[in-house]
């Protein structure tokens, strides 16, 4: 009832400041490290936890979930506070929060580069880990919530409900795209198979942009946009419009990322309608952010705050224009795979995101250390640097694009693919790449400096206290208009809602509880021709995941002629039914490798993986050495196979018994069809006998990591050799 | 494909859950003032710690005041 | 000093400027208000917005009335004994400051425990804790620092607010309804018999008639019903049809999905429903700060100061006053009622009620009539009537106050929708009898194709869109309507009336020409000097009127009530006022406003204060008269006559001395005699008039005092476009015509498809987003063209 004095949780938000700018920091500079890789591929030369195949996760993990994810979370601490007129729920949420959220980027940067991984883009990170993020998640959601029900504003500000749909959303998607059966401390299986993984993953894969990249910060752009230009919303009814529209429609857009994929064609299009769909909210928002500035325009020159935030907004236009280009079937033809959506990501990432994020940064850090911004040129320095380099990164991306698609279908008139060799693509844009690692490293320069201003100002600055503040407790009558009643009240009231809300949870576990049956049973093989895998290419699967091959080398020939040309029949659902995880991949840096079995020899595959300019000279794929070197743990192959079994997979309990006697013989095999090149035979016998001379114990070929991944990709996509396509899709589902 | 009705599911309880949502901010008066709020949030309430030197001085209004205003 | 501005309320400050903390105000109020909000660590409301303030007006005594437990009762809206609510309307809420001292209340009332500011609506929820702060308190307080709350029995309503809410839940379920069936029914469209789909299609069918239920029955609810009162009374509706094709859509495909026969038409249900309710959500927007329903007792006090036999004063109600009672009426307060005046000096401002500016004098013994204000400190009176039977307030007696006028008129949508049901249930009837004889087994199939392809739903939306957008932009130009029906309304005028004073005349400055013999300056500052020690408002305006002179201090100065004023400076004297107060003054010509004045007994002449016409008035006759008949009906003697003639376009007629139920029977004549009148007034006494007429429109100088009812307000400043406005409402007119044209066509098309029996959903679901769509963009950018053209 009475008019309360409370204080805001400023060392919260300060917090997740320094760590939003430490993170940023690496995780770009990962991502610079990966962008020169594309010119110098060994420059981390035999260093396996500096290959490209898993830096990349790195990379987007920390940009994500490290850089995007705690500039949300500060600056969703500082405005929840003060338009709910009160501190967060709980300090201990709110530190558990940081703390929680900061160890479990610590994890993945330590699991990512050791190959830790179930390659399921954005959802990386092994099971344990997928633990601790929904608990942490949950906690922030706790803390979110129960602010909201001790607010002492009545009106909850159209910034709180993107919040709250973030943390709904978000996590619904994580748990169900993280269901996955462990088989070992760091190792786990999705529980979904093939195209239905893939689906999941997708459905996953394009709401973590929408509810992690995208609500959150249009939330921040709600609060922080007319804050700093100090004046309303240009229209608050459209932003509640704007919220409630983008709400109902963009949990649907997922499987635009799967056109032509052996998707069912009904289930694409219908991601193709909702994506077409998103663009009407979200150009709304773009324009009531941009509008808001209208008659401010002044102020934007002099204030960089205000000009980072114009180019983000800007930046979210563009791109969710982009997106509903990119999702028809015509557009999606080119751009699939191909570097556009690298340069389409980036103009989201670097500009709506990082911006947005830097605009905020500089308005804040002043405004909470009470003192100026040491230097304003500095920041105008950062912004014109920043923007140039989203400019060098995206045009020659998009031209890199255009350039691989066309050549990819370019056919000669008798019929043949005119770039028959892969590699003539790749050479071809590498002058784009030159200019995207220059691009990139310019952003980073902006960002640099950045840091040096926000850490000069800070030295300047007063340390950060708790605001204090007053506001009168929220009256908890209920007049006639049944006005000013909270959450708890409502529900106490109510009965009704209250079974509502507990029949939906119910629903929640029930279909928990029924997934797993439910895959299972239509996991049954569709084609009578595909069979689950070795043990020995199980094996080597799980080395093509560690590596993260699934980063450059897609296992999807699309059904156009120019794929099947170039690769071999197209792709049929049925053929992934044993493949936990899905390896559809989502680029082509370098070729397609679902048909590659039996397309090269044994001893081809050994040595380029050991250097592969040495096979196709100009190759810009990294030597994998280790690969050829250490030996390979295969000791709970039976545990895998068990795992699968309880997945659907049909291993027999003899085929469990007799995996390692199996592994044994498909090893010795290739290992002797090494021997076929002579070459090899003969260094191969000079190290064994130096090393005994030596009495260093000495490893066999057949026990080493590289065979069990030759057996692997020797079955890639060898369960199809019929070339009777339409008896195929009659059994095909 | 069966992974479809998992998905439908989710979707619509998540729907479901965001649509209650609705319903209940719109009966509650969320949005019978759809103005105010905007301007609301550019407020700074920090300012009010500068009141403890300054309360002592305060003009009584009721008294004060009343004599001024006959004046007018 | 001059050109100095108020730092509390802008106003420019003229000579008599206080200085305060080296800031410059131009009275002590805004003064006052400053101190109070420096001293209270409010001054952040100057930084918010400078000179944000209004000038604290608050008369003593003024909210007495709110002691009154019976009265606080009414307009308290939730009170448990120790905390209480109210809402109340401040006009003078404008900018971000207001909101944000008037949300920190809590820090000059002690007691207030929340207030929150509705800025829309102008009002501000106050939540208090009712043992340590009382409601006439707070209405002080606010008052003091310049928002003023205004308090009227008529006004405290909450149904409209509950009405709205109705739609937007209705527009929630059709909404989410819509979104989630459209999301199951496109797999059907994009790919039929795969072998996943096959499983799905029965799952994702019943998954959406379970989505359409509530969409059928909730939202959709209204459609039904109106049909089915249109029914019953015979009147065939819009609605009709509507709810026919609704129902047969429902009908239909939940026949198709339970037998298998299809997937149904669920998408184009559910969006049709959607449209219609945004069509209809957008023809309720409307200007909730302003009010069209007002009559006499929104505008009287809700109080008055009865003064009993033992000479104690008590608060009763207005409408609590009997013959006989002895009333008390304060500076600045309104007379309730009609009565004699006792004691104590009476100029009463009738401008409320006749228009008419300038205040009248009354001697004791004579009538004070209802709704005149008093200007020159209290009087008491007698009250010979009851409130309700007034001179002026019996007006409201009139059954026109009782019926509402739609109910009257029919709107053009309704009329199409008669023929258009007849049409299409023929058409349903004979293309089914043709197949009952080709083909039978499709007859089920036409019939109900014909009438849902046919559901008038782009009609039904083009009335909404084009005049709630034309509603919308007449009111940027401050021209504010009821409904959208006024403005179907005002495109069939054809008779347009004016009240005089203060419609086609200003309440606000005067015209004055001198006549008489020369002034010295010396007299002429001695002229200013006395004038600007008068709060007279004839003088206030004289004074402002006059050009600069230096002021000098006056010896001696006095002021006669009634009569006029005296002033001296050394040995020359000056007499202000009335004809026989002046020396030896002769002539006097009754009607007109004039000051005489005589310095040292001489007779010097008299200024004549003539009432201006507004601009460009007879620019604007004239342009009516060429579209339609054109009278002016004014309350007081024809003394304007001549002067009128000049300016309005040759043989306009004039009547004058008309009496409020004059106005209304002569409106009345007109309508019987097949005539559709617009009224034009200002005034109470035009109430009558307003109410009665097709159109009635009240000018307003502030849009946020009081308006008589009426269907629009019309900013004063405006004025001259009101022809350009009628035209405009003409053009909507025949935009909604065009778009019957247009939604026709795509029926045919559809019809097509319907007739031959060849009707898929996917066609429906593409025709009727498209067709509704279309419809709305259309009339939304051809009002828009229209209204960039008018002023």
């Amino acid at each position: 009832m009475e008019v309360q004095q409370f204080s805001y949780d400023n060392q919260i938000v300060k917090k997740f400041i320094y760590a939003t700018l430490f993170w940023g920091i690496i995780g770009m500079l990962v991502g610079l490290l990966l962008a020169f890789m594309f010119l110098f591929p060994n420059v981390t030369d035999g260093i396996s936890w500096l290959s490209f195949g898993r830096l990349r996760p790195l990379h987007t993990n920390a940009v994500i979930f490290a850089f995007v994810g705690n500039a949300i979370f500060a600056g969703v601490y500082y405005s929840t506070q003060r338009l709910l007129k009160a501190r967060m729920f709980s300090d201990f949420l709110s530190k558990l929060n940081f703390w929680g959220w900061q160890a479990i980027i610590v994890a993945a940067a330590i699991t990512l580069p050791l190959g830790y991984t179930t390659s399921k883009e954005y959802a990386e990170l092994e099971w344990p880990i997928d633990l601790a993020i929904a608990v942490i998640w949950v906690a922030f959601g706790w803390n979110l919530i129960g602010t909201m029900l001790k607010r002492r504003q009545r009106h909850l500000y159209v910034a709180i409900w993107f919040y709250l749909a973030t943390f709904v959303t978000v996590a619904v998607l994580h748990i169900f795209n993280s269901l996955e059966l462990p088989v070992s401390a760091l190792k786990s299986y999705s529980v979904y198979a093939g195209v239905q993984d893939a689906l999941v993953q997708w459905w996953y894969g394009h709401n973590a942009v929408a509810f992690f990249l995208t609500t959150p910060f249009l939330g921040l752009m709600y609060y922080f946009v007319p804050k700093a230009a100090n004046r309303p919303v240009y229209s608050y009814r459209l932003s509640i419009v704007h919220f409630w529209s983008l709400i109902f429609i963009y949990i649907w857009a997922g499987p635009h990322h799967l056109l032509y994929s052996s998707l069912p064609d009904w289930a694409q299009n219908l991601g193709v309608a909702f994506s077409v769909m998103l663009i009407a909210p979200s150009w709304g928002g773009m324009i009531n952010g941009l509008l808001t500035l209208r008659g401010a325009w002044d102020k934007v020159r002099v204030d960089p705050t205000l000009k980072f935030m114009v180019v983000a907004i800007t930046g979210y236009g563009m791109a969710t224009f982009e997106g509903p280009m990119l999702s028809l079937k015509n557009v999606n033809a080119i751009a699939h795979f191909s570097d556009w959506i690298i340069a389409h990501v980036h103009v989201g990432a670097l500009a709506w995101n990082g911006f947005l994020t830097f605009g905020m940064i500089y308005w804040l850090v002043p405004k909470m250390f009470k003192t100026r911004l040491h230097s304003t040129p500095m920041a105008n320095f950062h912004f014109w640097i920043g923007t140039l380099g989203i400019i060098l990164y995206a045009l020659p991306m998009y031209v890199a694009g255009f350039t691989q698609a066309l050549m990819w279908k370019d056919f000669n008139p008798d019929g043949s693919l005119v770039y028959g060799n892969f590699l003539e693509t790749v050479n071809e844009i590498m002058p784009m790449y030159w200019m995207r690692a220059i691009g990139g490293s310019l952003y980073i320069i902006g960002f640099i400096v950045m840091l040096y201003n926000i850490v000069v100002t800070v030295r300047s600055g007063s340390a950060v206290t708790d605001e204090q503040a007053e506001a009168p407790a929220l009256t908890r009558v209920s007049s006639r208009r049944t006005l000013g009643e909270t959450y708890h009240t409502w529900l106490e009231r109510k009965p009704i809602q209250l079974t509502i809300l507990a029949t939906i949870a119910i629903l929640i576990g029930g279909v928990i509880q029924i997934v797993p049956t439910l895959l299972v049973k239509s996991n049954i093989p569709t084609i009578t021709s595909v069979k689950p895998y070795t043990p020995l290419e199980l094996e080597g699967r799980d080395l093509y995941i560690r590596e993260g091959c699934v980063g450059c080398h897609s296992q999807m020939v699309r059904p156009f002629r120019s794929e099947v040309e170039r690769y071999g029949e197209y792709a049929k659902a049925g053929e992934f039914v044993y493949d936990h995880p899905f390896l559809w991949g989502s680029k082509r840096t370098g070729p397609d490798l679902l048909r590659v079995g039996g397309k090269y020899s044994d001893s081809w595959h050994l040595n380029h993986m050991y250097d592969p300019q040495s096979m196709s000279s100009g190759s810009i794929m990294p030597a994998y050495q280790w690969l050829v070197r250490d030996k390979h743990d295969r000791s709970d192959v039976e545990d895998k196979m068990r795992a699968m079994v309880t997945l659907g997979v049909p291993y027999t309990e003899e085929d469990i018994i007799n995996a390692q006697t199996a592994m044994e013989e498909q090893a010795k095999q290739i290992e002797e069809s090494l021997y076929s090149d002579p070459d090899f035979a003969k260094t191969y016998e000079e190290d064994k006998s130096r090393a005994l001379s030596n009495g260093q114990e000495f490893v066999e070929m057949k026990d080493r990591e590289i065979i069990a991944l030759i057996a692997y990709l020797q079955r890639l996509g060898t369960d199809i050799k019929v070339k009777d396509t339409d008896q195929l899709l009659s059994e095909n589902q | 494909m069966s992974v479809i009705y998992v998905l439908l599911t989710i979707s619509i309880v998540v729907a479901v859950i965001f649509f209650v949502a609705f319903i209940h901010s719109v009966k509650s008066g969320q949005y019978e003032d759809s103005y105010t709020p905007s301007v609301r949030i550019l407020f700074e309430d920090e300012l009010i710690r500068s009141k403890k030197n300054t309360s002592d001085q305060t003009v009584p209004i009721s008294s004060k005041t009343n004599t001024k205003s006959k004046q007018i | 000093m001059d050109n100095m501005n108020c730092f509390h309320c802008g106003d420019p400050c003229d000579d008599d400027t206080i200085l305060f903390q080296d800031k410059a105000f131009c009275c002590n109020g805004c003064k006052t208000v400053y101190e109070i909000f420096d001293s209270n660590d409010l001054k952040y409301y100057y930084d918010l917005q400078s000179a944000a303030g209004s000038t604290p007006k608050l008369m003593p005594g003024k909210f007495d009335f709110l002691e009154n437990t019976e009265i606080s009762e009414q307009l308290i809206e939730f009170n448990d004994g120790k905390h209480q609510i109210i809402n109340l309307f401040i006009p003078t809420i404008h900018c971000s400051s207001c909101i944000w001292v008037l949300e920190n209340l809590q820090k000059l009332a002690p007691g207030v425990v929340q207030s929150q500011v509705d800025f829309p609506q102008k009002t501000v929820r106050i939540s208090f804790d009712a043992t340590v702060i009382s409601l006439k308190e707070i209405a002080e307080i606010l008052a003091k620092i310049g928002y003023e709350p205004t308090i009227s029995l008529a006004d405290s309503d909450v149904k409209k607010n509950r009405d709205d809410k109705k739609i937007i839940y209705q527009l929630g379920v059709a909404g989410f309804g819509f979104g989630n069936i459209m999301f199951l029914s496109f797999p059907e469209y994009f790919d039929v018999n795969e072998y996943w789909l096959e499983q799905y299609k029965i799952l994702f069918r019943w998954l959406m008639f379970a989505f359409s239920v509530p969409v059928v029955f909730y939202a959709g609810k209204d459609y039904l019903i109106s049909a089915y009162k249109g029914i019953r009374s015979r009147f065939l509706n819009i609605d009709v049809p509507i709810a026919l094709g609704i129902l047969v859509l429902f009908l239909r495909s939940t026949l198709e999905i339970s037998f298998d026969w299809g997937s149904g038409f669920f998408d184009s249900l559910s969006g049709l429903i959607f449209f219609l309710l945004l069509g209809k959500y957008f023809q309720k927007r409307t200007y909730s700060f302003l009010s069209f329903e007002r009559d006499y007792k929104s505008y009287f006090p809700v109080a008055v100061t009865r003064i009993l036999q033992d000479g104690k004063e008590e608060v009763a109600q207005v409408n609590e006053v009997k013959k006989g009672d002895r009333l008390l009426i304060r500076h600045g307060e309104l007379i309730p009622v009609d009565g004699v005046l006792k004691n104590g000096a009476a100029e009463i401002d009738y401008s409320f009620v006749t228009g008419e500016a300038r205040p009248v004098h009354v001697e004791l013994g004579k009538k004070v009539f209802a709704g005149g204000k008093q200007l020159r400190g209290p009087f008491e009176m007698v009250a010979d009537k009851k409130v309700s039977q007034s001179y002026l307030t019996q007006l409201w007696s009139h059954s026109v106050f009782g019926e509402n006028s739609d109910s009257k008129f029919k709107s053009l949508t309704d009329s199409i929708g008669k023929r258009f049901t007849y049409a299409v249930l023929s058409i349903a009837m004979i293309a089914s009898l043709y197949w009952m004889f080709t083909d039978p087994e499709k007859v089920w199939n036409v019939f109900t194709a014909v009438l849902i392809i046919a559901c008038p739903c782009a009609i039904a939306l083009a009335a909404p869109f084009t005049l709630g957008n034309m509603l919308r932009i007449f009111g940027k130009k401050k021209f504010y309507l009821k409904d959208i029906s006024v403005i179907e309304k005002m495109a069939g005028i054809n008779t347009a009336i004016f009240d005089k004073t203060g419609t086609l005349t200003t309440s606000k400055h005067d015209q004055i020409l001198y006549e008489g013999s020369q002034l010295t300056t010396e007299e002429k500052s001695l002229l200013k000097s006395t004038l600007r020690a008068s709060n007279h408002p004839l003088s206030r305006s004289l004074y402002a009127l006059l050009k600069e002179h230096n002021i000098m201090s006056l010896d001696q100065y006095e002021e006669f009530i009634g009569q006029g004023l005296y002033g001296s400076k050394g040995n020359a004297n000056i007499k202000i006022g009335a004809a026989s107060f002046v020396d030896n003054c002769n002539e006097n010509s009754p009607g007109t406003a004039e000051v005489h004045l005589s310095t040292n007994a001489e007779y010097k002449g008299r200024f004549v204060l003539e009432s201006q016409y507004r601009h460009g008035i007879s620019q604007l006759m004239t342009e009516l008269t060429q579209q339609m008949d054109v009278a002016v009906l004014s309350g007081d003697h024809d003394g304007e006559r001549n002067r009128l003639e000049a300016l309005l376009p040759g043989l306009t007629p004039m009547y004058f001395d008309q009496s409020p139920q004059d106005k209304l029977f002569f409106v009345k004549e007109l309508q019987d005699s097949g005539k559709r009148v617009m009224m034009v007034g200002d005034g109470l006494n035009d109430a009558g008039a307003l109410a009665q007429s097709d159109v009635g429109i009240a000018l307003a100088e502030d849009i946020n005092v009081f308006s008589p009812a009426c269907d629009g307000i019309l900013d004063a400043s405006k004025f001259e476009y009101l022809s350009s406005y009628l035209h405009a409402s003409k053009k909507a007119m025949g935009i909604i015509r065009l778009s019957f044209v247009l939604s026709l066509l795509y029926n045919i098309v559809g019809l097509y498809f319907a007739v031959t029996g060849q009707l898929q959903p996917v066609i429906a679901a593409i025709l009727m987003p498209l067709s509704s769509i279309s419809i709305v963009a259309f009339t939304t950018i051809t009002t828009n063209w229209i209204g960039r053209k008018i002023k």
